[in-house]
């Protein structure tokens, strides 16, 4: 990449990231992932306690919250606090990988048939008409039971729900850019397809699918939430998702055990919220038509 | 008679970075009867001029001074339901830039038409029909076409549409943005050649604003030249045409190719229009007047009135 | 006159969808690794002899036509599904189809009634919002539509069950009717159906009426910033006339294809929700059917359900197409 490109980019994200600091909710959103983020990623050492369904103390089921238990204890007797804070990684884990995957799938689909068109494009929207149009719970939970639940394939089974959103924003943003000039003279110097896709179209499609993908990873994280709840989780694993599963299979409903069924489905919320927050943020500066208004 | 009077209007846009001052310190009388052009370029207060006349500025825009009176109604202190009554469309009509999309397009041509009249007068849907029938004859549209959505009808059908319905309420003052720039030059002289004429059978008064000089030429009968939200000219249009005194006044006139006179080059306008936010001291004009001299820098002309009517404002024709 | 052309091109999209819905669904159930048929014919069925089981298995593989090519399968499976026949639970031994029609009623009613009321707080809120663009109430209706839209829908009904059932005990937590009480008439029968309503009604609503908002509010924005709402009010129409008989009639067109997209949202939370209410309806069969590896359920109610919202996209398109003077007459 020459000097004058970085500068270029440098230049951009300086003002992008101006731009970003003048959205409250960005910022909101911002700091609310951070805090979830590190209390994932430091959680063994904020923690003693284990997590290992095997080390529960089952003289201490079941109860409320103390000095000893911050928020309680769960069917087994482990400690729902730290749960909770190990229950972000793998939470937090499937949804930016089912989001990149989904994502990543996604602008190509929409790359090669905004791009190409013709007969390429109409079965790569046909395709993405039919995935759309058969309801994604469904489709996620049949596949979860034919597969069998495990950490990846919970990630594929998300991701193959969840690619058509981009495909379509990044094939409108790539039909309305071919219609520009710098494209057409590209061609007309004598650039390869791959090179144009590569080099002119991509990193004009780039803030956009980035700002896809942030949204995208909130609603894999519900998509996870919700199998997981169904009792197509990972049961080895504990995710927030997980927690719940096991708050409701134990009747935690019933016998009004509000500290097992309140916190995990809060911090869903909020780190769900956090990505749209900062996913709206982007979306103001990244969309051109919100820009018009 | 004076229909309508501004005085030293000041119209200001609040943005991130700070006011834009549109129109700032702008004077200009209709009398009944008059075509008044209004020109300049993109961005010099035409529109918001207008917009504050009618009360349709967006809402950062702000009217922070001046006095405009209609009739001898004061546009400004009036309150919102008598001007949305009785002098919206009833007595003052605009058609709007861009007026291609004035019409929303679910809903038929006539029906629309017909809302606007019977906003305004008590009169039963039938009647209101029958004029809608009548105004589209007066304009030159197939009266039988009032039942068609806007989509059916052709871009030079749509703009006589849309006087059809400026007119519809009997209006003392019709202000036309831009009516003929998205057209084709034959369409655009059908339209104004209409305009012309409905001026003359209905007595109407008009302000037309264009950035097209051989535009008004044809219709109206005074002029005014606006510049980075100041009048930088005003007076009838012959002596506009003929004696431009101000530096961009001669500027623009130069630079229309004529078919019968002498062959010339090109002398466009250096330079660009101003930041509004922080337009430069003194006279707006300063950067981009060959004429320009250390007043000119620092001190913001004058209006004086060279002739009967005819205002200027520059440094260079005080002495 | 509304162009035949356009009803018979989305009919023919609609058909051909509904058959590679098929054809995919014909394949899940075949091809994926626990494929329903091994399972079932997996050694370790039952406890006959060995001799006994290879019997068994063959005479199962004739009668499901197991031995014939893959396509013949097929052809047989598209036999059946327009016979209505989706075979048999594998728990109940009842016919699939019996159990669908049953419980499909529920489903409808649960899911019609949250989504008329998502559509209404949305178009209420959305004109607020958007009219008054920018100030405090906008803002406050927007983050608590973002909130709302963020919460997993399960979990919403688990705590409404808990403060409203649980705790204050103001509705039933499950079911449609209350267990074991006799119904004196239609009326009590209403009355004690629609109580077991309310709850799981309002979580769904409380969960979607967000993402509804902010599409009626950005519908409304950008009709607003249109030319021919300008000419509106310098016409001298009145607020409430211009947002009420004009903007509301141009973003109700988007809005119809929105709604229609929804709804494979909203059967998803239909899902969740029956599930945590014990709402006996397609939701609730599906869950039964993982839970218990119930194939045959499974498969065909995820079939029906699909061609369900496959025809409903259907319709509603071709509402849309009378709705829009544009497309009428085939613009």
């Amino acid at each position: 990449m020459s000097m004058e490109r970085l500068n270029l980019y440098t230049k951009r994200l300086k003002g992008f990231i101006n731009q970003y600091k003048e959205s409250k909710l960005g910022i909101i959103g911002l700091i609310i992932l951070s805090i979830f983020i590190f209390i994932s990623v430091f959680a063994n050492y904020l923690s003693d306690y284990s997590i290992k369904a095997t080390e529960g103390d089952l003289s201490a089921q079941f109860e409320p919250p103390s000095y000893k238990h911050w928020l309680g204890t769960d069917d087994v007797g482990r400690d729902l606090f730290t749960q909770i804070m190990y229950g972000g990684r793998i939470s937090l884990l499937i949804g930016f990988l089912a989001a990149a995957i989904s994502g990543g799938f996604g602008t190509l689909v929409g790359l090669f048939a905004g791009y190409f068109g013709g007969w390429r494009e109409d079965i790569l929207m046909r395709i993405t008409d039919i995935v759309l149009v058969i309801p994604g719970l469904p489709l996620m939970i049949v596949l979860s039971a034919l597969l069998g639940s495990s950490f990846w394939n919970i990630i594929f089974v998300i991701s193959i729900i969840g690619w058509t959103g981009t495909a379509r924003v990044v094939r409108a943003q790539v039909l309305s850019l071919k219609e520009r000039p710098f494209i057409e003279s590209t061609r007309v110097i004598g650039a390869g397809d791959l090179r144009i896709i590569g080099l002119h179209l991509l990193p004009n499609v780039f803030p956009l699918i980035v700002a896809q993908m942030v949204l995208r990873i909130g609603s894999a994280i519900l998509a996870e939430a919700s199998l997981s709840f169904l009792g197509l989780g990972d049961p080895m694993s504990v995710s927030w998702g997980m927690i719940l599963h096991w708050a409701f299979t134990t009747g935690a409903l019933f016998s009004n055990y509000w500290w097992f069924l309140l916190p995990p489905g809060i911090c869903i919320t909020l780190v769900v919220l956090g990505f749209t927050f900062v996913g709206y943020a982007l979306d103001q500066i990244v969309n051109p038509r919100i820009r018009r208004r | 008679m004076v229909l309508l009077d501004v005085e030293n209007l000041r119209t200001y846009f609040e943005t991130r970075g700070g006011f834009v001052k549109a129109v700032d310190e702008v004077s200009l009388q209709i009398e009944k009867g008059d075509a008044l052009g209004l020109v300049g370029e993109s961005g010099c207060g035409k529109t918001t001029t207008v917009l504050s006349i009618m009360r349709l500025l967006p809402s950062n825009g702000r009217v922070l001074g001046g006095k405009i009176l209609f009739d001898g109604v004061d546009m400004i202190a009036i309150d919102e339901e008598k001007l949305r009554q009785e002098i919206r469309w009833k007595r003052m009509s605009m058609i709007f830039q861009g007026a291609m999309n004035a019409f929303n397009p679910v809903f038929r041509v006539g029906d629309q038409i017909i809302q606007a009249i019977r906003v305004h007068e008590d009169i039963t849907k039938e009647s209101a029909s029958k004029r809608v029938k009548e105004l589209f004859s007066l304009v030159g549209i197939d009266p039988d076409r009032t039942r068609d959505y806007p989509h059916e009808f052709s871009g030079g059908m749509k703009q006589r549409a849309i006087i059809a319905m400026s007119i519809a309420c009997n209006p003392d003052l019709v202000i036309a943005d831009e009516p003929v720039t998205a057209l084709d030059v034959i369409v655009q002289a059908q339209i104004l050649e209409l305009m012309r004429d409905l001026r003359e059978k209905l007595g109407l008064s008009m302000i037309l604003i264009t950035h097209d000089l051989s535009v008004i030429a044809d219709i109206c009968n005074k002029a005014t030249i606006m510049y980075a939200g100041k009048i930088v000219e005003q007076g009838d249009i012959v002596t506009i045409f003929k004696h431009p005194e101000h530096p961009y006044t001669q500027g623009l006139l130069t630079n229309y190719p004529s078919i019968k006179g002498e062959r010339k080059k090109f002398a466009p306008i250096t330079g660009r229009p101003p930041n509004l936010i922080s337009p430069p001291p003194g006279c707006r004009f300063h950067p981009r007047c060959p004429y320009a001299d250390e007043i000119c820098r620092r001190e913001d002309p004058e209006t004086v009135e060279m002739k009967r009517g005819h205002y200027v404002a520059c440094h260079m024709k005080n002495r | 006159m509304v162009t035949k052309k356009f009803v018979i091109k989305r009919l023919a999209v609609c058909v051909s969808t509904i058959f590679i819905v098929i054809v995919l669904n014909f394949m899940l159930f075949r091809v994926m690794p626990a494929n329903p048929v091994d399972i079932l014919l997996s050694p370790d069925v039952g406890q006959l002899s060995a001799s006994i089981r290879m019997e068994v298995r063959e005479e199962m593989i004739k009668s499901l036509g197991l031995d014939k090519p893959l396509w013949m399968q097929f052809v047989r499976y598209l036999g059946d599904v327009f016979k209505g026949n989706f075979g048999e639970s594998f728990r109940t031994h009842r016919k699939v189809l019996s159990m669908i029609s049953e419980r499909v009623a529920n489903t409808i009613v649960l899911m019609l009634s949250a989504n008329i009321l998502s559509i209404l707080m949305a178009i209420g809120l959305g004109v607020v919002a958007a009219w008054k663009r920018g100030t405090k109430t906008d803002i406050t209706s927007l983050i608590f539509a973002l909130i709302f839209t963020s919460m997993p829908m399960f979990w919403v009904g688990g705590i409404i069950i808990l403060v409203f059932a649980v705790r204050l005990d103001l509705f039933p937590m499950f079911g449609t009717t209350t267990v074991g009480l006799e119904h004196s008439n239609m009326f009590a029968y209403l009355s004690d159906y629609l109580r077991h309503l309310f709850l799981p009604m309002i979580t769904m609503t409380l969960v979607s009426f967000g993402g509804l908002l902010l599409i009626v509010r950005s519908a409304l924005l950008d009709v607003f910033s249109e030319d021919y709402i300008l000419t509106a009010r310098a016409i001298g129409l009145k607020d409430r006339t211009i947002i009420f008989k004009n903007a509301l009639n141009n973003a109700m067109l988007p809005l119809i294809t929105i709604i229609a997209i929804n709804l494979g949202f909203m059967i998803g939370g239909s899902l969740l929700t029956e599930t945590v209410f014990s709402w006996p309806g397609l939701g609730l069969t599906i869950y039964e059917a993982v839970m218990y590896r119930d194939y045959p359920v499974l498969q065909g109610t995820f079939l029906i359900i699909t061609i369900i919202v496959v025809i409903a996209n259907f319709l509603a398109e071709i509402v849309y197409g009378y709705a829009d003077p544009r497309v009428r007459s085939g613009a």
